[in-house]
This record gives structure tokens, sequence and C-alpha cells, in this order.
């Protein structure tokens, strides 16, 4: 027996295909969207695991420092690593900025980090690690900054001297590593007719400014312009130690915020994105409907296209079952051609998102499983229309 | 047909690698020269500032100079008011005369006193030898010895009063000199020769003791007071050579030289402070310009050497992926010695020359990773 | 008329009611008709006169409501349907040829033919093998990988009339099969169905009214008011 599908789909492949690339693109553009929550996911997890960390201490009672904004002294690490389990502790910190670059503004999480600590660029893809202690940058490669370029964050310029990748905040934004105490001193660091006023601000106060205590003045103005605080104070746990005890005491002890990888994930991944979640989730649930529809209406005018020859078939003597596995099949068919396209073009069309989409295989496979469900549901109209047909209709016109 | 097969278009889809395994490039361990470096930044500012000010309490009269103005040592750069000081001085000078005076009065009391003194002693020497002959009453001879006594005290008396009257006049001269010091003293005059680098009174401003009127600066005795890191500062010696980068000029290294690792190191920024001196000190420095210094803290001739993005941290080790021959991935922790500022790090133990490590990768690594190395990423 | 040999298909008092009760239309009232195997018979008659219902019956895809049904001297039908499964025997008994050529425009004209074979169970080969015969029986074997709308109107009915054949059927009711033909290609069509029907010993049943070839038949049923009236013509 030949596939009678197989051949209706040769006979009338351009429509089929026109069809398939339409319905490709709606896969497409649900495969992607897929994408785009999975790459948001991965987005707020390789930030964490970037950290290389065990444990986030914060401030008190915060959920920093991504979700929330957190500060802590810069020599609570000291007493941090004097703990015991603690292999490594590492101030950091975080700000998020727009740079200029090449006349258009980017977004990015500059990240103050010390070298070979927790915190720093895990891997690079060119150019080499910060060496010296100040002005040098690491940034990640969607920030569309070349090595040796300049990138001015507040009042300095920092050489890029290396890329690396998947570096992003929970956001998506590229980040650039700076050494921390740069990073800390711009974090705070106004502009200079800021800072000009605000010593004409505090010269103008008298409390500061007393002629009988010489030197008051500028101690108060210097002590204005330093910043001697982190937003987080990242712990690495010796090996056979547990991260959660280590949180633990940390909190008990140092009166501070402490998470564990785990409390991270809760808080920057599922906290974050919840809400995201179930509005990619309603849209996908959307599209699904939408492709029903599509696939359906498609198949259905299709047969009603064909049904005399569905006719003749019946009075020569096919089987209904054959005629309806004719109709899945090219329901089937049609499904598998838009997968095929909508997954062509969701691959080609993802690297130019700005932000991260993470096609992961699975999603596709889950995406044709539904397909499958969709082509037959929408079969099932086409299908019961086809079934009606009386072969009689075949005689006497 | 002619037509592709659907399914095997499928599969392929379905199996082929998103971007799934880590793309690398790899590097050869070589032994090369390596100098080690070390970076800090400081601000441009004088060794010595002079802040020149009066050191009594008083107002401004004149300051001669401005900010910018090159002084000679000994010039006289500001002056205060006097205000009642040249009376004071008249005074002194006047109430000096009358000690004088009263020096001269008391000279003359003395001599009187020596007179009489001597004419009782004349009459007591004549009363005791008639009263030896008892041709006078023992008392009338007495009478002589008391007014010889008498008279000695007056003498006496006279004495001292010309020695107080003329320790009264060296004191007043003392004073007066002190009054002429401190009308010396409203003359603010350069101390070294140098430059006017702030102005911070005007004439007419009141001050008190220790307030500045001008600050001087030697601008040969500019340098570079600048901060490295802690961690970085191993090595530092004085007298290494150093490259200056100023601010205002930031294609330009100047050359500089270490001269000073200041004792105590800032405990709360964790880094050390040390002096570069410019040799030789170049022309229009400005005090608290933002300087950026290199420092040369030793070099070794032939070192095992790595970039140094090809160290990776694992569970709180360093180390780097090693590629081995067959293709596999192994972590090999490291021992790092010197870090040049371009990036390459010595390798002290842990790798051979010619080992092939990993350098960079496009994903975290894992030794069952299956990896694609490439030239670039 | 040969009266000893079986008949390849014959009724006896065909009746088909339409609807019940004050509505009903009796649209065959008592239908006879007997027709040998190799013999090639007419049915003509007005529109309304109860043809298409007959052929529809014949077709076995309405329901007689009275009356007797034999092909091959087996009852098909006799009050009601004797034979389960009415589409085998569509299938495998009665061939068709329509009006319009009503080929399946996605298969090439020997799937079109091989179809049936294949339905009825017999492999793609043999089935193509079949096919391939019975076009070139037709002389239309040169068309055999055409796409059947590329087909002249001609072409088109013959390889209708080889589908029709394909089973070796022994009846084929053909409905009008000249209607879209002029009349030397529609005389060509009936020589082809006499000729069939010489060489397979199929019976052929042709409703026509198209009077050029009418008088071509041997034997012509008339068909009026839900009756048949035999007319020997030679």
């Amino acid at each position: 027996m030949i596939s009678l599908a197989a051949r209706d789909i040769a006979h009338s492949w351009s429509k089929y295909v026109l069809t398939g690339i339409g319905l490709g693109l709606l896969i497409g553009v649900t495969l992607s969207m897929a994408g785009i929550f999975r790459g948001m996911v991965d987005d707020a997890q390789v930030l964490l695991r970037n950290s290389q960390a065990d444990v986030w201490v914060v401030q008190k009672d915060t959920q920093g420092p991504y979700a929330e904004s957190s500060s802590l002294p810069d020599d609570v690490y000291r007493s941090i690593l004097g703990m015991p389990g603690v292999q490594q502790a590492a101030n950091v910190t975080y700000f998020t900025m727009q740079v200029q670059h090449q006349g258009k503004d980017t977004r990015v999480m500059v990240v103050g980090f010390e070298s070979g600590q927790p915190g720093a660029p895990p891997s690079l893809i060119a150019g080499r690690h910060v060496t010296r202690s100040h002005y040098e940058a690491v940034a990640d490669v969607k920030a569309g900054f070349k090595l040796g370029e300049k990138i001015r964050i507040r009042r300095n310029e920092y050489t890029i001297v290396g890329l690396s990748q998947r570096t992003v905040s929970s956001g998506g934004d590229p980040m650039v590593f700076i050494p921390l105490a740069d990073a800390q001193a711009a974090q705070f660091q106004k502009n200079n007719d800021a800072i000009v006023s605000g010593r004409e601000r505090t010269a103008a106060n008298p409390a500061f400014n007393r002629p009988n205590v010489p030197g008051l003045l500028e101690a108060v103005q210097m002590s204005q312009t330093t910043s001697h605080n982190v937003n987080a104070v990242l712990v690495q746990v010796r090996a056979r130690w547990d991260a959660a005890q280590l949180a633990a005491d940390i909190q008990r002890w140092k009166h501070l915020q402490a998470y564990t990888y785990a409390d991270m994930e809760e808080i920057s991944v599922k906290k974050l994105i919840a809400t995201s979640a179930k509005q990619i989730g309603l849209f996908l649930v959307i599209l699904t409907i939408v492709s029903t529809a599509i696939v359906s209406f498609i198949i259905y005018t299709m047969t009603l296209g064909k049904i005399r020859e569905i006719a003749v078939l019946k009075l020569i003597g096919t089987r209904n079952s054959t005629i309806s596995w004719m109709i899945l099949q090219e329901s089937l068919g049609l499904g598998l051609v838009g997968f095929i396209i909508g997954k062509t073009v969701a691959t080609l069309w993802a690297p130019v998102f700005p932000k991260y989409v993470l096609l992961l295989p699975l999603d596709a496979v889950l995406g044709l499983l539904v397909i499958v469900v969709v082509c037959t549901l929408a079969s099932v109209m086409a299908i019961r229309a086809a079934l009606k047909v009386d072969p009689a209709e075949a005689i006497g016109g | 047909m002619g037509q592709p097969c659907p399914p095997l278009l499928f599969i392929g889809f379905l199996t082929r690698p998103v971007g799934d395994e880590p793309r690398i490039s790899v590097a050869t361990v070589t032994k090369q020269a390596i100098s080690a470096s070390v970076f800090g930044i400081g601000t441009v500012e004088a060794r010595y500032n002079y802040r020149i000010g009066p050191t009594a309490a008083g107002r401004v009269q004149q300051v001669l100079v401005d900010v910018g103005d090159s002084v000679q040592a000994g010039q006289t750069l500001a002056i205060m008011d006097a205000v009642d000081l040249d009376s004071r001085i008249q005074a002194a000078g006047l109430a000096a005369e009358r000690a004088t005076a009263s020096i001269a009065s008391a000279n003359a009391q003395t001599k009187e006193a020596n007179a009489r003194f001597t004419l009782a002693q004349h009459e007591a020497q004549r009363q005791q030898s008639l009263a030896a002959k008892a041709l006078v009453s023992p008392s009338s001879s007495d009478a002589r010895q008391q007014d010889l006594a008498v008279t000695q005290a007056a003498v006496e008396a006279s004495h001292a009063a010309a020695a107080v009257a003329k320790k009264e006049q060296q004191r007043l001269q003392a004073e007066q000199q002190a009054l002429r010091q401190q009308q010396a003293n409203l003359t603010l005059t350069a101390p070294v020769a140098g430059m006017i680098t702030s102005r911070d009174a005007e004439p007419g401003t009141t001050l008190v003791a220790g307030q500045a009127v001008l600050t001087l600066a030697d601008p040969q005795s500019y340098w570079v007071k600048a901060r490295i890191d802690q961690s970085l500062a191993l090595g530092l010696q004085a007298g290494q050579t150093a490259s200056i980068t100023l601010r205002s000029a930031p294609q330009q290294a100047l050359p500089g030289k270490l001269v000073r690792i200041e004792p105590l190191s800032d405990s709360v920024t964790e880094e050390r402070i040390v002096g570069i001196a410019f040799t030789p000190v170049p022309a229009a420095l400005s005090s608290g310009e933002l300087a950026e210094v290199t420092l040369q803290t030793g070099q070794k001739a032939a070192a095992l050497v790595i970039p140094n993005a090809a160290i990776q941290q694992q569970a709180g080790q360093s180390g780097v992926w090693k590629l081995n021959p067959d293709n596999s991935l192994q972590f090999t922790p490291v021992q790092t010695g010197i870090h040049s500022l371009d990036g390459q790090v010595e390798i002290l133990s842990g790798l051979q020359a010619d080992d092939t490590i990993v350098v960079y990768t496009s994903k975290a690594l894992r030794a069952d990773s299956k990896i694609k190395v490439v030239a670039q990423l | 008329m040969a009266d000893n040999t079986t008949p390849a298909i014959e009724l006896r008092g065909l009746c088909k009611r339409y609807g019940s009760g004050d509505t009903a239309v009796d649209a065959l009232k008592g239908v006879d008709m007997r027709i040998a195997p190799g013999e090639v018979v007419g049915l003509v008659g007005p529109s309304g006169s109860g043809k298409s219902t007959l052929l529809k019956c014949l077709g076995a895809v309405i329901d007689p409501t009275a009356g007797q049904m034999f092909l091959g001297g087996e009852a098909i039908f006799d009050e009601v349907w004797k034979v389960k499964d009415l589409r085998t025997l569509r299938r495998d008994r009665i061939g068709f040829v329509f009006q319009a050529p009503y080929l399946i425009p996605f298969l090439d004209v020997t799937d079109n033919v091989a179809l049936l074979p294949m339905l009825a169970g017999k492999s793609n080969k043999e089935a193509r093998r079949r096919a391939l015969e019975l076009l070139e029986a037709l002389d239309v074997a040169h068309r055999a990988k055409s796409n059947p709308a590329l087909l002249s109107g001609g072409e088109q009915q013959r390889v209708s009339i080889a589908r029709a054949l394909a089973n070796n059927p022994p009846v084929i009711l053909a409905d009008e099969p000249t209607a879209p033909l002029d009349g030397e290609r529609a005389l060509a069509v009936v020589k082809i169905l006499n000729d069939m029907a010489q060489q397979h010993q199929t019976a052929i049943i042709v409703v026509t009214h198209d009077e050029k070839i009418i008088p071509t038949f041997k034997r012509l049923y008339h068909i009026r008011d839900g009756k048949t009236y035999e007319e020997a013509v030679s």
C-alpha cells in the first residue's frame, strides 16, 4: 500500500511548505519564548555559579546582593576568615550602570573583585586576567568591548584586558570586572560637579568649618569621599564542612545574613523569575492554542478541498481508517515541517537576541511532543468531516 | 522524489550539540624571561610643605606673593599688622632709660654712704683710742661704734639698690629686644626657595597662632606618594626603578625611583605606602595629580611561564587544565611565582616545559568534558 | 438474451423509498434487471426518473427498501443486505466509471489504477503490474507516470475505465461516461467498454442520455417513474 498522505503532500508540496513555514515561524517563536525563559533561569544561575561561592554573607535582614541592595563594612571578611571551616572569603561589590561604547549606552553590571578570590571572572575567552590593582577590567563579550579598548566607569577609564563569556547579572546584563578598590570608589563616586558642590556645602556648614580648628574641614571632606563598604562577602567552605552550618554560625555570631547556594538559588532564581515564569508560561499556552487552531484550520481546509476525492476513495472501497490515517499523517507532517523550520529559525535567530536564549534539546523534544499532540487534536475536526463524506456523492453528480 | 528525508533531518536536529561542548584554546608552557612588576596609584605631592604663618595671633596686613610665584629663601612673603607693638617697644625703651637713671642715683647714694662710713670709721677709731686712754666714757665709744655699723649698713643698702636698678635695666632691655623680635616675626619670610602653592589668608584676616597665610613647596621635592596593594608588595626595595604615568599625560611614562617604603601600612585599605621620586623632576607638576606607578620588583631570565588566563580555581585550589596528548583533560594544581603585568605567570611547580594547557574556555570545564580545540574563541 | 447462463447482475422488484409517511417518495418502484457477463447495457431516462437512485443501489452506497439483488447468482440483497461488508463489495465486485473521471489528483496514473488492487491487499508491485497491463490494453500506458490532471478528457476516462477494471469486478457501473466528450471520443469510449466487457466478461451498465451512443447498445433499459422497461435494439 502506498502512503496516500505522502503522495498528497508531494502533490501540493508548495502549499504545504508555505503553510509549514508559517506554522514553523510560529513554532520558532514558541521555542524562542521557551528559550528566553530558559535563558533567564540560566542567567540567574550562571551568576551564582560564576561567583564560585558556597556562602554569601550580606547585610543583616536583606536578601542581597542580587535581589536587594546590601552594604557591609569591608573589614567584615577578616572576621569571617577567622571562622572554622572557611577556606576563602572575599569582598565583592556589584552595581549596575550604563557605560558608553561607540556612542551607545550599554547597561552593564560592574563587579568589584579581588584577584584570585571568589567573585573573580572564572575563565576567559580572550586576553588575560587583571594584573594591575587599578584601572584594568575584564568584560563580558556581550558588552561589545574589544581587547585594549577603554571603558569609562564614573570618573576613571579602565583598559579592557580580558574577555569572558556567560558572565551576566540575573537581568542578563553583561558584567565588567574591575579591581575591588576601584569599584568601591566608583560605586559611591559622584561626578566632579557633585563633588565640588558637596565640598562647598560642607564648607558652608559652620559646624565643620570652624576658624579656630584648622584642618577640620579638610578632614570632614576626606571622610565624605571615601568608601569602605562592599555589597557582599563571598565565602568558600573547606572540604567536608557543611555550608549550611557555616551560614548559620555566621548569622548567629556575626550578626549578618548568610545564604547558602540553595538559599541564593531560591532568592535569585525562583523568586526573581516566578512572575516571568507565569508570564511566559501563559504566553506559551496561548501560542500552543493558536498553533492548534492554525493547524486544525489548515488541515480542515485541505480536507474540504479533497471531499470529492475522499468520496471516490470511499466508493472504491478505501477504509475509513485509511482516510483518517491519511489526514492525521498530513497533520503530523505539517507539524513536523513546522517543527523543523521552527527549530531552525529559533536556532538561527537566537544569537541575535540581546539577551541569552538557551535552547535546550529537552525543550525541543517537549515541543515536538506537544506538536504531535496538537496536530493529532487539530486533525480531529478534519477527520470527522472526512468520515461524514457519503460515498454516494461520487455518483450522479 | 528528491526531497530530504524529514526523519533524518529531525534526528540531526535533536542530537546536534547546541553549543554544548566547550571550545577551548591552548598554549604551551614555555621557558622564558619574566619580570615582576607591581602597580600602584598615587598622587603627586611635595615631599616637604612649608605652611607659613604668624607665631602669634594677629591680623594680616599685607600678602606680597600669590599662588604660583617662585620665591627665594629669605624673601618677604607677607607682613602681619603690628597693632601696638611699636608703642610697646617705645615704652620699654623709656622704662629702660629710667632704670639707667635709677642706677646713677643708686651709685650716688653709694658714694654718699661710703663717705659717711669713712667718717664714722675715723670717728670710731679716735674714740677707741681715747677710750683706751680712758679719755672718754665707754658709752661715747659705743655710740661711735653704732654709728659705724649704721653707716656700713647704709653702704650695703645703696649697693643693693644699684644692683636692683641694674637688673631692672637689663630686664627692660630684654623686653625691648623681645618686642623687636616680635616685630621682626611680623614679616613672614620664605624659609627655603620654592613655589607658593596656596594662599590661605588675605589682608585683614585675623589668624590664630599656627594658621597659615601661605603654603610653600619646593618643586624639586615633588614625588609620588603611591599606595601598593599589600598582596602585591612582595619584593619592594628602595632604589628600584619605577615608571610614573601622570593622569594628564597617560601616554608618557616618566622615569622614577622608589625612595621610601613607609614602615606603616594602611590597615584599612590594606595598602603599603611608598614614595617614588622623579628622576629627574619634570617641570610644571601639579600637586595632587593622580599618577600610576609601575615598579620593577624583580626578574628571572628563564622561568616556566604561562598566561594568567589559564589559572583557574577548583575547590579553593589554583591550578590549570592540562590537555594530555590523548585529548583528555586533567586539572593540575600549580604553584605560581612572579606575576608580570602583561599577564604572564611564573610556574614554580606543577607543570613541565612543553606541557599543553588550556588558556581560554567558552564554558567551565570538567575532567570528562568533551572539548573542541580552536585557535581563537 | 441468454437465460441459461448465470447473470452477472440481477435485480428483482428493487424498491427505494426516500423519507417516510406522507412525505415519502418512491424513487424505485420495483425494478427488474438482468445482465449477463460480458454484456453492455444502456440505462436511459429523464432526470428524476430514478436513474441515480438505481445506480446508487447497484453501487451499494444506499440501501434499497425492498426487492432482491443478485451478483453472479449470489443474493447480496434480499430485503436486507446479505453481505457484511459493502465496502469490500464495492472494492472487489463493482467497478465505477463516473461522469467526470474523478481520478485522485495526487496519485499518478498508474497508482490511480493500482490503488484498488492495493486496497484489496495486493503488493504494490503486483498492483502496479496489473495497472500497467490495463493501461496498456486501454492505450494510455504512455501516460503511466503522468499526473492525471495533465491528461486529455478521453485519456482520463480511459484511465478511469482501467481503474474500474483493476480488481476485475463482475459488474461495472458507468455513470454518463461520455458526457464530457465529443461524439468521436464518446464512441471510442463506448467501444472500449464493449471491448473490455467482452475481454473480461464483465457486465457493464452505462447510464446515459447521450443520443450519439444510445444506438450502440444491444440492449437498453428505459427508466421512468421508478420502473424499468427493457428495449432490445438489435
